[in-house]
């Protein structure tokens, strides 16, 4: 009784169900009975006989069957599971082998996928960072400036009296606090090291708390610290803890020399105590622009007013006014109280007040609002590149799909799942997705760094962008659902379909299915090159809006020229107005600095100047002697003190009279130059020359007229300007202009030296050559327009890859045709027209499609735009240009191909 | 609840099961008959408790499991030796070995407590 088994293959159990076991145990059981009970009966037993005593010999059945049925099932759940992980792996495992095979699809698949994630995250990292997250300040919607506005010079955005300010205070109702606070820079003198010069804020002491800044060590200013004549204290920044005092905490108590004057430091405040300073300081009326403020971005010292109202101070402005309306007042009616309030103070103080009033503004509005528009255009040119790179990875898996229709078919007619042949194609797209989803991070990741850094320092919290995981996983989503969509197609296009009738017809040439994938792949690749057309519109509008920003004459040469600015402290410069202008020590410094850089080896020309050329720095009101009445009505020109050697130094030119020189001394007659610009507001381009200008006390002739300088920057209009010999108006802080030959960072160490001989402890600041202040103005709008070529760039890439992609899968299907052409007699040139002529179509479509686009949307980006209109000619006819170029290009390869199709081969080789 | 005695036939059960199929592929009952006889009929099993055995050793990956037809036509579960399975066997004798050596030391030593 041997048994032997012929077995017929590993039962699958896998698709053994709780039935199947059950079964299987029975029937597994029932045999061994059975075969028992046979036996029992052989040796002469009754069949009820032989059943009692098997089942007696075999035990307890039930229990031993639900026994044994419960190990199987456990067998059963432990090989599912492994059978499910080694499909996986081996799904993997062909899937990485399918897309090794194809490389050029999977690297530009996944160039693409990372490449729109990337930007997309990064860029939207930086527009949620500053613009839509909210500010770390309390009530921020009920914050606002009160300016006050004159309206004599019809200037706007000034900074208030101290008494007005005081008066404010205390009259309003409508405001739950009014502070106050003022710019100004400082020598810092540590004890040890180099003296610097950091900017720094005088607040009041309510300003902190109100904002709801809370030093990280230390405590704000007491009431009794804000006065003048209190103790001198300091709060620090937390940079300048760390960078001066190492996060030490003893710092705070010490002493820090400020301005040569002793401070003692009570507190530390955060990183993220800036409200905007720079924002707001920017938008002021005689605000510094950017362009001066070199490194001293970032708020270093906060020291107290120490408000001392004098009645003579009601003439001086240094007080900008920041306030929280109630939470049931408006700005409007705020605006209508603090302009009641100005009208009462002008009839209180006809002399100081006359012509003054108030605006309030919200405090949001000034620090976000200058940005706002560059940074909505570059969100809005992110998602278009999101789209162009979805429809790219699309277009590429659809073709793909579409070259595998005839594997797939075979492959399912011969009896794949369609579940197997699903998981597979899933596994290629999830790895595909994934793959791009990781260079996506990373690319978002570098971005962003790249972006801060680049980024110019006027952009609010620029500092404190870090990528956002709700962009980021949204993105990742988009994108790994549009890959994985596309990449299942295949399969979803088999359903439904005759097997028969599709490998009958050629794998996927002829079919509807073959056709419908075409359409929509024309489709696709119209729409990338739309919304390319669109992008590249955009970022031309801005490089000739840049081109155009860099052909305006500044008014001043910057080649060869470096800047340094100083500021002479009042203690060992005094600054006694009584004896002005004799300030012997200021004099001496400056003739003595001068004589020493001219003896320089390659300068050819110093200067010094209260103000560099793009140094808007301060007015003052002047009359016309014989025209006082006119005066009253007139806007204050700038002031601007320079030595002999300037306009020769900067390369001003001359209009009208002389320049100064030796001749206008201390003691000679006071003398002025005009600009071009003063001399049609005032003089209504009659000549000046001869004519006497009241300011400062003493009457002034006007020995010249000079070109405009720009001193608001290169988009700004040149104010009226006048300009004093600062032999008659010395200067205790402004800039040197040196002239050389050569680089002029060539002569920042001698110019470093020179200074330390002369004055040990004076720091130098901002010491730049000129050329790079001028530069460093345009950056913002520098940024905004590289990083939307950069997007043009990327997304015209994309679309030619697109469109490169069609025309190369247009000829592999179309390979017989061109075949049958060739050898009825088409010529290389015919067949070349084939291909070139359908890229054509598909690159005009997209163009026609993407200028309407651009025609309709580029009027969003008007106020970024200088000299050029939203439908520049120019600008949009170099996108046709360009686009056909590169057009021409993707189908250069796939024509050539083309003509080298081998007609016999073609016609043989189906 | 099984008895010391089953715990302890529980794992002699498995040796024997494993030596059995050493010499061949066998269906439960095979396994069965191949004891009764080797032992000639001295030992036996109650053999339901043959079958859970079966199965915990196929868990075990120590045995294999197919569905075949043994030579009257009716069809039947084989067990198989797997190499896992030989290699636990022969651990299962040494162990065997060495507690029965332990056991006869115990019962031929001679010697009062």
């Amino acid at each position: 009784m041997s048994e032997r088994w012929s077995g017929f293959g590993r039962a699958f159990r896998l698709s053994l169900g709780r039935r199947g076991v059950e079964r299987d145990v029975a029937e597994e059981l029932r045999f061994h009975l059975e075969e028992r009970i046979e036996e029992l009966v052989a040796t002469g037993m009754s069949r009820e006989a032989a059943e009692r005593e098997a089942r007696a010999r075999f035990g307890d059945l039930p229990a031993i069957g639900s026994e044994v049925a419960r190990i199987d099932r456990r067998i059963v759940r432990r090989r599912g599971a492994a059978e499910w992980w080694d499909g996986v792996r081996r799904d993997c495992r062909y899937a990485f082998r399918a897309l090794r095979r194809a490389p050029a699809f999977t690297t530009v698949a996944v160039l693409t996928l990372g490449l729109g994630i990337g930007a997309n995250t990064a860029i939207f990292s930086v527009v949620d960072g500053v613009l839509l997250r909210p500010a770390p300040f309390l009530h921020m919607d009920r914050l606002v400036m009160v300016w006050e506005t004159d309206r004599k010079s019809g200037t706007s955005r000034e900074p208030a009296s101290i008494p007005d300010y005081l008066d404010l205070q205390r009259l309003n109702r409508r405001f739950e606090q009014l502070t106050g606070f003022s710019p100004a820079e400082v020598n810092l003198t540590p004890d040890h090291g180099e003296p610097s010069r950091v900017a720094a804020l005088a607040v009041s002491q309510g300003l902190l708390p109100m904002l709801g800044i809370r030093p990280l060590l230390g405590r704000n200013f007491t009431l009794e610290e804000d006065r003048p004549g209190a103790a001198r204290v300091v709060l620090i920044s937390e940079e300048l803890w760390t960078r001066a005092f190492s996060r030490d905490r003893r710092a705070l108590g010490q002493s820090l020399r400020i301005n040569d004057v002793p401070h003692v430091i009570v507190g530390i405040l955060p990183a993220s105590a800036d409200f905007g300073t720079l924002q707001i300081l920017g938008a002021a009326a005689y605000g510094r622009a950017f362009a001066d403020r070199g490194g001293r971005t970032r708020v270093d010292l906060w020291l107290p007013t120490r408000p001392n109202p004098t009645p003579e101070s009601r003439g001086t402005h240094p007080l900008f006014i920041m306030g929280r309306i109630r939470p049931d007042a408006t700005v409007q009616v705020a605006q209508e109280e603090m302009d009641a309030l100005a009208a009462e103070l002008e009839r209180a103080y006809p002399e100081s007040n006359d012509g003054r009033g108030t605006s309030v503004e919200a405090l949001s509005r000034i620090v976000f609002g200058p940005v706002k528009p560059a940074l909505l255009v570059l969100l809005g040119a992110v998602g278009l590149v999101l789209l162009v790179a979805c429809a790219n990875v699309a277009n590429l898996l659809l073709a793909r799909a579409t070259s595998r229709m005839r594997e797939v078919t075979v492959r399912a007619a011969l009896g794949a799942s369609a579940r197997r042949l699903a998981t597979q194609f899933f596994a290629e797209s999830a790895i595909l997705t994934s793959a791009g989803a990781a260079l996506g991070v990373g690319l978002a990741v570098l971005g962003l760094r790249v972006l801060v850094s680049l980024a110019p320092s006027d952009i609010p919290r620029v500092g404190a962008v870090d990528i956002d995981a709700r962009v980021l996983v949204a993105t990742v989503a988009l994108t790994v659902g549009v890959g994985l969509i596309f990449g299942i197609l295949p399969l979803w296009q088999l359903r439904g379909n005759n097997l028969q009738s599709l490998l009958a017809g050629e794998g996927s040439r002829g079919t509807s299915v073959g056709r419908r994938h075409r359409r929509l792949r024309s489709a696709l690749v119209i729409s990338e090159v739309a919304l390319a057309v669109m992008l590249m519109a955009g970022a031309g509008l801005l490089i000739r809006s840049f081109w155009q920003l860099e052909q305006v004459y500044p008014g001043f040469r910057t080649v060869g020229v470096l800047k340094a600015e100083f500021e002479l402290p009042r203690s060992r410069y005094p600054q006694d107005y009584a004896t002005f202008p004799r300030w012997p020590e200021a004099q001496r410094f400056a003739d003595e600095l001068r004589r020493r850089l001219a003896a320089l080896p390659g300068v050819q020309s110093v200067s010094i100047a209260g103000s560099h050329p793009l140094d808007a720095g301060f007015t003052s009101s002047i009359n016309v002697v014989g025209r006082e009445a006119e005066a009253v009505d007139w806007a204050e020109p700038s002031i601007r003190r320079v030595d002999a050697g300037y306009f020769r130094t900067i390369g001003g030119s001359l209009m009208a009279g002389r320049f100064f020189d030796a001749s206008d001394a201390v003691e000679t007659a006071p003398v002025v130059i005009v600009n071009e610009a003063a001399r049609r507001q005032f003089f209504e381009g009659r000549s000046p020359l001869g004519q006497r200008i009241r300011l400062w006390g003493a009457e002034r002739v006007v020995i010249g007229v000079v070109g405009n300088e720009r001193i608001h920057g290169l988009v700004a209009d040149t104010p009226p300007a006048v300009y004093l010999p600062i032999s008659q108006a010395p200067v205790t802080g402004g800039s040197v202009l040196v002239r050389g030959t050569g680089d002029p960072r060539g002569l920042i160490p001698a110019l470093h030296r020179t200074v330390r001989d002369l004055d040990p402890a004076l720091p130098l600041f901002g010491v730049e050559p000129l050329a790079e202040t001028l530069s460093n103005s345009l950056g913002q709008r520098r940024f905004t327009m590289a990083v939307l070529g950069l997007f043009a760039a990327v997304s015209l890439l994309l679309a030619s890859v697109g469109v490169h992609g069609v025309l190369s899968y247009t000829v592999a299907q179309r390979t017989r045709e061109i075949g049958i052409r060739m050898a009825l007699g088409a010529d290389q040139g015919k067949v070349r027209a084939l291909v070139v002529g359908q890229g054509a179509a598909l690159t005009m479509s997209g163009l026609a499609l993407g200028l309407a686009g651009a025609f309709a949307v580029t009027r969003l980006l008007s106020s970024l735009l200088y000299g050029v209109g939203p439908t520049d000619p120019v600008a949009f006819g170099g996108v046709v240009l360009v686009l056909s170029g590169v057009a021409l290009l993707a189908s250069y390869f796939p024509a050539r191909r083309a003509t080298r199709i081998n007609p016999v081969e073609a016609l043989r080789d189906e | 609840m099984p008895s010391p005695d089953l715990e302890l036939l529980r794992g002699t059960l498995d040796l024997l099961i494993l030596r059995t199929l050493s010499w061949g592929p066998l269906h439960g009952l095979g396994v069965t008959r191949w004891i009764e006889r080797a032992t000639h009929q001295r030992l036996q099993i109650e053999e339901g408790a043959l079958y859970p055995a079966l199965h915990r050793l196929e868990e075990k990956i120590w045995l294999e499991a197919e569905w075949g037809y043994t030579d009257t036509g009716r069809r039947a579960k084989y067990y198989r030796l797997t190499p896992a399975g030989r290699r636990q066997l022969a651990a299962e004798v040494s162990k065997w070995d060495r507690y029965s050596e332990a056991v006869r030391l115990v019962l031929t030593t001679e010697g009062t407590p």
